[in-house]
Parts: structure tokens; sequence; C-alpha cells
């Protein structure tokens, strides 16, 4: 009651507020989808991050503030309507009655009471009777409960709040690339935020884009491997839709990319020995034991002069240092230009007699992006979600609906009325009320 | 006959409709209504057959998903929904005047979807973001929301022609005197609102779990999910603004008018800023 007359209480526990505070929010959301958000450049630095500006926190608090205390004001007031006795029935709610309303029975006392009982207690709850000055009158009700539904909705939203504060405070979203082949422990937290090191590793095992024919993607895929002490803890697939946890981490398939180093594939004949597959980058070595000689590879390159993909090498060796390319497509160039190979030795694979070198292909090397998060606010936003639209349907879809039905001796007959009330839509209510009245006819003359 | 083919009669069938509702409302003869209502319904289970036709299609075409998953396909979904709950209200008030104003928005929509030029109507399949469970109950719900304000709206019009008659002359003239009364179309807009209110409710939910399960976080602030927030708080503005401080009526019929413009611009509007949740890149 001290509360009752405190200014900043009576301020915060107005709805005026709340709808102020609403267009605040609201205008502080349309102002943020139309500057682009996190954009560093921008002279007005806290306008391009709204979301995390103090300004909407400040709405925010007060939004909570507000809803709290406009909830406990209205709680006891609930209460009481919650607690409203049965009886005596709501002054003149017997007077004026439509016809509809209206019963007149031929038949005994007791009897038309058990029908208006039962007909109660077929449709509602906590029904009962009392005799009064001007005749029997009955109770029953339904849907006492649904006044707590905007409490229920009320605390719905506090929860979904607490569990974004949580999850911001304690969870963790960043974000890794990891080669194929490779494995990395280490993960960029989001917003640059610095890095986060894993005590365990993640290895991308295979990377697949798969297309449709229209060239829109169809899937991604990487095959993750989890190491933990040097074991293979965990190997699955990753998807998008398809989340892995591991370790409490969430892992997502949330881009991919090709590295900008390219491999070629390289193998070289001696008379009739071929050598096996050689993957090789650029500034990569490898020797050749019979030649006494050391190959390095120069450049990878997919396209040269509209020739295809192709390799330079250059050989060093006792005899001597040459350089040359290697083509993918060496036949289809040399059919296209005759004699080519003599007038460029540059481009004769078979410059280091008696080897012939050629280029199987090349080699992209995907990268898989992931999104790595924990967020420890989720249950709580989940369980807010669900008992926003638990509270939502008790709202809109069940009212408290209360009737009484007084049985009064007038002559020879029995005259019965039928009246209700409700916390809301009085069309629903009229409906039960019809209702009522013809299953008390029905079951009279049954 | 391809879905396509039906679809473009069921336009042409909701253009007719809702001449015949305007004859109805300019005659004001309920016969015109008759027709108006029964060409509305033959038009809703048309659609539906096309709609099925087109799920099926994309079965045969071997890229198999539910016909909710581009701007073609949620357009001629948002029409069917808007139909839809209107034929309910009209079943269910017995009043045909709400017709006047509903109908045409569903032909609006359909038109649309088949004459704009941005608007590609092939079958394709999902991208892998797309592929989800979730597809279905999120877009489902999003648009059934999306049409109960829709018919808000067109009630929220109706209200305020029919509050313009009433504050010009004493007595009802012409069709205006055949609308619903004033009280039952503010029942109309609330319960309509409300019905909104929980489907756009349920339609955020959906898509913040399938989010969770997408990108790794339940709400990313892209601007659709922002605007469709906004939206949300214009109602629940609305809805407080009535049970607490008592609005009906006038304002009422306004709040609806702005709220179907946050619901369009959260559809349609958003599209041309950027985010996730663009159609049309």
């Amino acid at each position: 009651l001290l509360k009752k007359s405190n200014p900043l209480w009576s301020f915060f526990s107005s709805v005026k507020l709340t709808i102020v505070l609403l267009v605040l929010i609201v205008l502080v959301f349309i102002t943020a989808t139309f500057i682009p958000q996190q954009d560093t450049a921008q002279k007005f630095v806290w306008l391009t991050d709204l979301y995390h500006s103090p300004l909407f926190y400040v709405l925010m608090g007060l939004l909570s503030l507000n809803l709290i205390i406009c909830s406990i004001n209205r709680f006891h007031v609930s209460m009481k309507q919650y607690k409203a006795p049965y009886f005596p029935e709501p002054p003149g709610i017997f007077e004026n009655l439509p016809q509809s309303q209206l019963i007149i029975a031929n038949k005994e006392m007791n009897k038309v009471s058990a029908t208006i009982e039962s007909s109660l207690k077929a449709k509602y709850r906590s029904v009962r009777k009392i005799d009064t000055k001007k005749g029997r009158v009955f109770y029953g009700e339904r849907g006492r409960f649904s006044i707590f539904g905007v409490y229920a909705v009320h605390l719905s939203i506090l929860l979904i709040i607490v569990g974004a504060v949580i999850g911001s405070i304690f969870g963790l979203a960043a974000d890794i690339n990891i080669k194929e082949g490779e494995s990395v422990n280490v993960v960029n937290l989001a917003e640059g935020k610095g890095i986060h090191q894993l005590d365990f590793s993640i290895r991308c095992d295979k990377f697949i884009a798969e297309f449709y024919e229209n060239g829109a993607p169809k899937t991604y895929r990487s095959d993750l491997s989890f190491i933990k002490n040097g074991q293979v803890a965990y190997q699955e697939s990753l998807l998008v839709n398809h989340p892995l946890t591991f370790e409490g981490l969430r892992f997502y398939q949330s881009s991919y990319g090709t590295s900008p180093e390219t491999k070629a594939v390289v193998t070289y004949t001696m008379g009739s020995k071929k050598s096996g597959e050689i993957v090789l980058a650029a500034g990569d070595t490898f020797d050749l034991p019979e030649q006494n000689a050391k190959v390095t590879v120069l450049r990878v390159e997919e396209n040269i002069m509209e020739l295809g993909p192709a390799v330079n090498l250059k050989i060093i060796s006792p005899k001597k240092d040459i350089q040359f390319w290697v083509f993918k497509n060496i036949d289809d160039i040399k059919a296209a230009n005759p004699g080519l190979l003599s007038k460029v030795p540059l481009f004769n694979p078979g410059l280091f007699r008696p080897l012939v070198f050629s280029l199987n292909r090349i080699e992209q090397q995907y990268y898989t992006g992931l999104r790595v998060v924990s967020d420890p606010g989720v249950p709580l936003v989940a369980v807010g979600a669900a008992l926003m639209i638990a509270g939502l349907m008790i709202v809109f879809f069940w009212s408290h609906q209360r009737f009484w039905v007084r049985m009064e001796q007038e002559e020879a007959k029995i005259r019965i009325s039928v009246a209700g009330r409700s916390n809301r839509y009085n069309a629903v209510l009229q409906r039960q009320i019809d209702n009522l009245c013809k299953r008390i006819g029905q079951e009279l003359k049954a | 006959m391809s879905h396509l083919m039906i679809l473009s009669v069921v336009t042409f069938a909701y253009f007719a409709s809702f001449v015949l509702y305007l004859f109805r409302m300019i005659f004001g003869k309920e016969l015109w209504g008759r027709a108006a209502s029964f060409l509305a319904w033959a038009g809703l289970a048309a659609q539906t057959l096309a709609l099925l036709l087109r799920w099926k299609a994309s079965y045969d075409l071997g890229i198999g998903h539910v016909p909710l998953s581009n701007l073609f396909e949620s357009m001629i979904f948002f029409a069917w929904a808007i139909i839809l709950i209107y034929l309910v209200i009209e079943w269910r008030t017995k009043n045909r005047s709400i017709g006047v104003f509903a109908v045409p928005l569903a032909f609006l929509a359909m038109a649309y979807a088949s004459i704009s030029p941005d608007i590609n109507n092939r079958i394709e399949p999902l991208i892998p973001a797309l592929q989800s469970n979730w597809l279905t109950t999120h877009v489902v719900t999003c648009f059934m929301g999306y049409a109960s304000f829709t018919v808000a709206f067109a009630c929220g019009l109706l209200y305020l022609l029919k509050n313009l008659d009433k504050s010009n002359t004493e007595k009802p003239s012409g069709f205006l005197g055949k609308l619903p009364s004033l009280v039952m179309l503010d029942a109309l807009i609330y319960q309509s609102i409300a019905l909104g209110f929980v489907f756009l409710t349920i339609g955020i939910m959906t898509g913040s779990i399938w989010a969770h399960y997408a990108w790794g976080s339940y709400w990313s602030w892209d601007p659709k999910e922002t605007w469709s927030l906004i939206t949300w708080l214009i109602y629940a503005i609305m809805l407080h603004a009535r049970y607490v401080r008592g609005w009906r009526g006038k304002r009422l019929a306004v709040l609806a008018i702005i709220g179907f413009v946050c619901v369009l611009f959260t559809y349609l509007g958003v599209n041309y800023l950027p985010g996730l949740h663009s159609y049309l890149q």
C-alpha cells in the first residue's frame, strides 16, 4: 500500500509508459533496419550497432521493469476475480432477460432442481446451489484459470529477455575455416573479439559442395573428425540444418570456399616406366634421384594464355638448369599449332630428357567454414516461447464464464431464468447461455 | 491442365467474385452476393487443387518440396489464406459485406504473382538452407497471420467508410446501410487481429527454431526478423490499448491499417534491404 503512493512506482505501473516504450523500441528497430548495422566506417558508431547500444539496453530495461511492476500491480485484482464468491449473483442479473433465457416448467420442484443441476454439471465446473428468498439459485463456471493467461505471457517475455542476456554474457559465437585434410584447435570469436582455444581439435576430412543443373547449390557437407588427446573421439558429417554437438559446443555448416593455394597433380614417364602421382603447390620441390636432380614448382595456373591449366617447373641438375611449362592439354595444343614444340621449347614437357612430364589435373583446395556456438540462454528462451504460446492461447481463446440459474415458484409453474457474465467476448457467452437453455429445456421434456 | 493454367483461371474467378460483391453493394440485391460467394468458394477449391498439383509436379521433377519456397509460391499461398479466412468469417457472421474489400486483395496478390517480372513461377530446387522440416510450419503460420491481418485491414477500411457515412447523414444511405454494424466491425477487427497475432507469434517462433538449427542463432537481427518483431509490437500496442485503455472503433480501425502497412513491409519491402531472407537475389 505504501507502494501505491510512491510516485516512481505509479510511473512504472502505467500502461501509458508501456505504450510509449514500445513505440520508442519500434522506432529504434526501424532506424536500425535502414542504417546498415555494424558498419564501423560510419561517423555515429552507436547508430550502426543499435541492437547493442546503451539506448536499446535502457529501453529494454525500462520495459522489463514496467512489465514486472504492472503485473504485480494488477495481480491482486486478478486474485480478487479468481476468488470471487459464487453467491450472491451480481445484482440485477436476472432482470430484463430476453424471452430466450426464460423457461417455464410444469414439473415438480425436486425434478426441476435435479435437471438444472445435471445440465450445469454436463458442461461446467464448481456447480453449486443456494436457497434464497426469491428461490433456488444455481451456479456453474468455466475457464477460471484464464484470468492468469496474461501473466503467463508477461512472464514469458521476461524469460526470453533473461535468456537473451544470459546468452550474450555467457555464450560463445565463433567462426573457423578448415582446409580439407587440416585440423584446427583455435576459433575466431565473432565481432572481432579475438580468438578462443579449444581443448580438442577439429579435422576436415572432406568438403563436398553439390549443385543442381541450374547451378543453385544442393548440398554442402563437411566430414569432420573431432580429435581429443591425439585420438579421434567423434566422426560425423555436418550438413546445413543439421548441426553437430561436441563437448557442449554446437557446430554449424555456415560457408565454404576455395583456398588461394591450388595444387597440381603431376606424373612423369621415363621410357616405359611411369611415376606415381605427385601433388604439388607453388614453391614445393621434389627429387629425381636417378638424374640426381631437383624439381621446383614455380607456378601453378588454372588457365594460362587461354591454353588451360599449366604448371611451371624448374629443374636443377649437375648437367644443366632448365625451366619449362607443362600443359594439361598439351596434345590439343600441339594439334592446333603444328611445330609448336620446336619453335617454343619452353612448352615442351619432355625438355628434360629422357623424362616426359604430364599434368593430370589442377586441384582446387576447399575449405569449410564452420560456426561454433554455445548459448546457455537457449533453454530459458525455449521455455519462454512455449509459455508465451500457451499464454496467448489462454488470453485469446479462453475466458472466465460464469452462469447463474434461478428457479422460482410462480403460481402453479416453475420459472427458470438463465444469466451469465464473462470477463471477455459476449458473443461467446451468449452462445453458451443459448446452449444451456436448450439443454435444460430438452432435459425437462425428456 | 497445368497448375499454372488453373491459377490464372482462379485469378480471374477472384476478380469476377470481387465485381459481384461490388454489384451486391451497389444494387443491394443478395443474389449478387450469393454468386460472389460461390465464385470465391469455387476459386478456393480450384486453388487448393492447383497447389496440390504444383506439389506433385515438384516430385515429378525429382526436387520434391512443399510449394512454399519462393516469392511466387508464398504470394499464391497468401491469396489462398486471405480467401480462406475471409470465407470462414463470411460463413460464421452470415454477412457478405467484407468481401468487397477482402477478395480484391487476394486477387491483387494473385495478379502480382503472375504479372510482376521480378517473380519467377518456375518450380526450383531447394537450396541447402531451405531443406528443413520447419519450412512448412514457418511459412504456413506466418502467412495465416498475414492473411488474418489483411482481413482486419479490410474490416478497418469498412469501419472508416461506415463511420464517414454516420458523421455525414442521419440515415444510412444506400449500400452503406447494408454494411455490418460498427460494433460488429469493431469485434471483427479485434478477432482477426487476435487470430493473426497468435499465428504471427507461432510463425516468429518456428522461424527462430529453424534459425537455431540452420544458422546457429535463434535471433540474428536480420531485417526481416526485426520487421516481423516491429509488426508484432504494433499489434501488441493495439491489443494493450484496447484491453487496458479501452480503445475502440475508429482508433482501432486506423491501427489495423497501420499494422497492415507493417505486414506489407515485412513481407515485401524488406526484400529491398540487405539480409538473409531476401527472395529477390
